[in-house]
């Protein structure tokens, strides 16, 4: 996938709305077939990149390409770029049928052609049959199939998707994303998604650009996203986190120590950069916490002991909410702890003892 | 910014083309004339105004007459609306149904009819209480513009009234509040933003009404009429265009606050859900005088048709009531002026409905250099009043290159840019109501701007143009101002003939021209009703 050559490169891209500056020099090098996403919370300039992508919005500062051709003065209608909207943006006027047609037919596309390419599409997305329907006679997940459809029909090089799920309910969501990057796959489209569900990010993508106020603030792989985020914000925002802020104790070639609170926490990975007494945050995910009420034959320095405050259960895996007190002054430290399958142990309760496992601690930058 | 958004235009050159041309035809049908009444007088003449007695007296009358049925016709617009919102008057539907029909008549239409039926030889006067009335003169203006104009002031504050909750007075009779004190401190304060937006739009009207007081106000003239006389009686024009940019100064200060200061703050008023509260009864000392009120001015609206109708039947009025249909043949005889009035009103309103909506579209929907003074222009004639505009197109369109003395051409070109307002702002308050999104969507699929305007905004906008269609269409087959400086014999249209017959004598013709005027307006309405169903939103004010 890395392999493969630039399609949309955004360099050092900023736009304003008045005062707000909703995208601040982001720059991402898009690869040809690739579904990239952008995520982060609501009001961080995820749709305004799109949008500039799609020309509805212009640079303040910075250039768009499409394959080295500079896209910034090119009107909307000119870019090539089929975009699936939030609200779908169905012409109420025109039938499914012609929704799907409209694009092509501007085009200059007509009879035999135009109709076999419509069917097509429309039986490729299941919609066949609902042709003569107007988009209010049909459901939400239909007309969401009827955007894509409209966009896809296009046969564009880019496609752009503005949180075109958020109004599916949950389960369809799931199966539409699903089919999505099916079909992303089959046509080999570069794609470029915006969502604020991380979930969904991490299912869907080869790339995730997660964004904050305006800022692009880590650009990598879901698995690189969520393993070894390299900020507070993109660990936090991206999955559960348990953050430990503390200061660095030992380092050696490929492990070093975190004291936190007059204790060591021992890290397996390099501590490349990292000098002894300065300050770090370190992660670890819930799911990388050993949980038990007795205490490990092995009582090695990241075990630590706690009281559960509360669980909750939402069947694959049950969820605890620890506090593990660090000292005699220190306010207890919160731990979210996930456990698989909890069916053989039941539900823990009272006083627990955490095992974090030392080479799934991640050392974050940039506290 | 503007250079990149002129760098965009260039890649759309039907886009630039039809902004462009936008910008010419109001700069030259809007702008010029109206420079060319301004210009027109030199400085002397204006310096000269305060001496001359006449000019003095008019815009004296025209400052009492603006304050008096100002105050008069919000006060009846403000007792109807709160009638239709709050009360329980008996009837209060069909008040409602009889109110709005001065809407759809010709501007002098009122002041004729209460000719025919109270002034000398008044039938409600003379002939049935046996006085000789004088209504022609300022308490005759009075009345008339009072009846003409309360209906747009009733529609203002129903809506106003209409967004304040019921459950808001249930909340304040809750806490006690009841009778007059509720309506004091709860309902009118609420209501007052409302009240002060609809005496504005109610001033700029009488401000620029022509049909009422050259029907009735006698002697007593306003700066209107007295433009008129200047030209009709000593084709002064310097002194017509005088008059007519010093009504100007009054005419654009109301409008711009009305616009400005208290159009926006009714706009945040408006916004509110109707919520469908059962009003609580109104008591029977409150609910009776206002249904003896709406009664009275219900039949001083009716009694306007009434007169109508006889005076288009009757032999002599005044004299001899046997039915005839002598004044029918008058009406055959001036079917050309008839035919006329239909004809440029349809043409103007079917242009005018048309670049009204293109240009709401363009301004709420593109970026372009001159946005800003585009929504201005479009605007703008609804703050000049008609004499203006017809003063201003006689004068500057009367010599090459732009010849058009005594055309059909000047008379509809006045009415498509005189009522391009009414379309603009139907379309621009639709506009806000379809998602951008539509648009984009179609420019995404690689419409151009003029494409995705015809292919999507353009049939979502359906019903807006047909409201706009309507009412141009009302406007300018009724209007006498404007054409009033623009028709000869080759142009004629109905409602000069009118005038003319009604200042002759003749007003059991004037009477039947007026009524088949009325037929014709309502068949044309019928038939767009028929063609695009109910949901024709007519008089959005
Ligand atoms: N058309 C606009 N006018 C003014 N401000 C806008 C406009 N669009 C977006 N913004 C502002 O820019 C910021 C980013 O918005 P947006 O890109 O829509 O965020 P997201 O899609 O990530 O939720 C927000 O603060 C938003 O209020
Ligand atoms: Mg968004």
């Amino acid at each position: 996938m890395s392999d493969a050559p630039v399609h949309i490169a955004i360099r050092h891209l900023t736009k304003r709305f008045g005062a707000v500056t909703a995208v601040r020099d982001v720059s991402l090098q898009i690869a040809r077939g690739s579904f990239t996403t952008l995520l982060g919370p609501s009001g961080c300039g995820k749709t305004t990149i799109l949008r500039t992508l799609a020309g509805f919005y212009e640079a303040d500062a910075g250039d768009i390409f499409f394959d080295e051709r500079r896209m910034n003065d090119v009107p909307s209608h000119h870019r090539h770029a089929a975009m699936v909207f939030q609200d779908y943006a169905l012409f109420p006027h025109m039938t499914v049928f012609e929704n799907v047609a409209y694009g092509l037919k501007v085009g200059g596309v007509r009879g035999d052609a135009l109709r076999q390419r419509v069917g097509r599409v429309l039986a490729d997305l299941g919609l066949a049959g609902l042709g003569d329907r107007m988009p209010g006679m049909i459901s939400g997940g239909q007309q969401q199939r009827v955007a894509l459809a409209r966009a896809l029909v296009m046969e564009p090089e880019i496609l752009l998707l503005d949180e075109p799920l958020s109004n599916l309910d949950a389960k369809l969501r799931v199966t539409v994303r699903a089919e999505l990057r099916q079909i992303q796959r089959r046509v080999g489209i570069t794609t470029v998604y915006v969502t604020h569900d991380q979930e969904e990010a991490l299912a869907i993508s080869d790339r995730i650009a997660v964004m904050h106020q305006g800022e692009v603030v880590q650009y990598g792989t879901p698995w690189e996203i969520y393993y070894t985020p390299q900020r507070v914000f993109v660990a936090d925002f991206v999955g559960t986190a348990n953050l430990l802020r503390g200061r660095i104790h030992e380092v050696e070639a490929q492990r070093f120590t975190l004291e936190l609170a007059g204790r060591k926490i021992r890290v397996e990975s390099p501590g490349k950069g990292l000098r002894p007494g300065e300050e770090a945050v370190l992660n670890i995910r819930p799911e990388a916490i050993e949980i038990g009420s007795i205490p490990p034959a092995d009582p090695g320095p990241n075990v630590l002991e706690g009281v559960i405050r509360t669980h909750t259960f939402v069947g694959q895996w049950v969820r605890y909410w620890v506090d593990v007190s660090l000292g005699p002054e220190a306010a207890p430290h919160e731990f979210v702890v996930d456990v698989p399958d909890p069916r053989e142990r039941g539900i823990l309760e009272g006083r627990v003892f955490l095992r974090l496992d030392p080479r799934k601690i991640h050392h974050l930058q940039g506290a | 910014m503007r250079v990149r958004q002129m760098k965009r235009l260039l890649r759309e050159p039907l886009l630039l083309a039809t902004i462009i041309g936008i910008f010419v035809a109001l700069g030259l049908f809007v702008i010029y004339p109206v420079l060319r009444v301004l210009l027109y007088p030199g400085l002397r003449d204006f310096l000269s105004f305060p001496a001359n007695d006449r000019y003095v007296t008019a815009t004296l009358h025209t400052f009492v007459i603006v304050i008096l049925s100002t105050a008069s016709a919000t006060t009846v617009g403000f007792l109807f609306a709160y009638t239709f919102t709050r009360t329980t008057v008996p009837w209060k539907g069909l008040f409602r149904s009889i109110a709005i029909l001065p809407l759809f008549s010709p501007p002098f239409m009122i002041a004729f009819s209460y000719i025919l039926m109270f002034g000398r030889n008044g039938l409600v006067t003379y002939t049935l209480l046996g006085a000789r009335y004088n209504i022609i003169g300022w308490h005759g203006l009075w009345l008339s513009q009072t009846i003409a104009f309360f209906p747009i002031a009733a529609l203002v504050m129903e809506g106003v009234l209409q967004s304040i909750a019921p459950s808001l007075e249930y909340a304040a009779r809750n806490l006690g509040a009841s009778g007059w004190r509720l309506f004091r401190t709860v309902v009118f304060p609420l209501a007052r933003p409302g009240v002060a937006g609809a005496a504005l739009l109610v001033a700029i009207y009488v401000l620029a009404d022509f049909g009422n007081p050259v029907m009735i106000a006698g002697h007593y003239t306003v700066l209107p009429t007295e433009a008129w006389a200047r030209i009709s009686g000593w084709g002064d024009v310097t002194g017509a265009a005088v008059l007519s940019s010093v009504l100007l100064i009054p005419a654009f200060g109301l409008f711009l606050a009305q616009r400005y200061w208290v159009g926006r703050r009714q706009y945040t008023t408006i916004t509110g859900k109707v919520v469908l509260l059962s009003l609580p009864p109104t008591p029977w000392y409150v609910r009776w005088p206002l249904f003896a009120f709406c009664a009275l001015v219900s039949f001083l609206i009716l009694s306007v048709f009434v007169g109508l109708l006889a005076g288009a039947f009757s032999r002599g009025w005044g004299f001899d009531y046997t039915p005839t249909l002598k004044h029918w043949q008058d009406v055959l005889a001036n079917g050309r002026a008839l035919i006329h009035s239909v004809v440029f009103a349809a043409v103007a309103a079917t242009v005018s409905s048309l670049l009204a909506i293109l240009s709401s579209y363009l301004v709420s929907r593109k970026a372009f250099p001159g946005r800003g003074l585009l929504d201005f222009v479009a605007i703008l004639p609804a703050a000049l009043p008609g004499v203006v505009f017809g003063i201003g197109y006689s004068l500057a369109f009367n010599a090459p290159p732009l010849d058009l003395y005594g055309t059909a051409t000047i008379i509809i070109l006045s009415m498509i840019f005189w009522n391009v307002p009414m379309g603009y702002q139907t379309g621009i308050g639709r506009l806000k109501q379809i998602a951008p999104s539509l648009g984009e969507a179609a420019s995404n699929l690689g419409a151009g701007s003029l494409k995705t305007f015809w292919d999507v905004e353009l049939p979502l906008l359906k019903s807006s143009l047909v409201s706009a269609f309507v009412v141009s269409f009302i406007r300018a087959v009724t209007t006498l101002s404007v054409i009033v400086f623009l028709v000869t014999n080759r142009n004629v249209v109905a409602t000069f003939t009118i005038l003319n017959l009604a200042n002759d004598g003749y007003r059991g013709a004037a009477a039947a021209l007026t009524t088949a005027l009325l037929i014709l307006t309502c068949i044309v309405l019928a038939v767009s009703r028929l063609l695009f169903g109910r949901n024709v939103e007519l008089f959005r004010i």
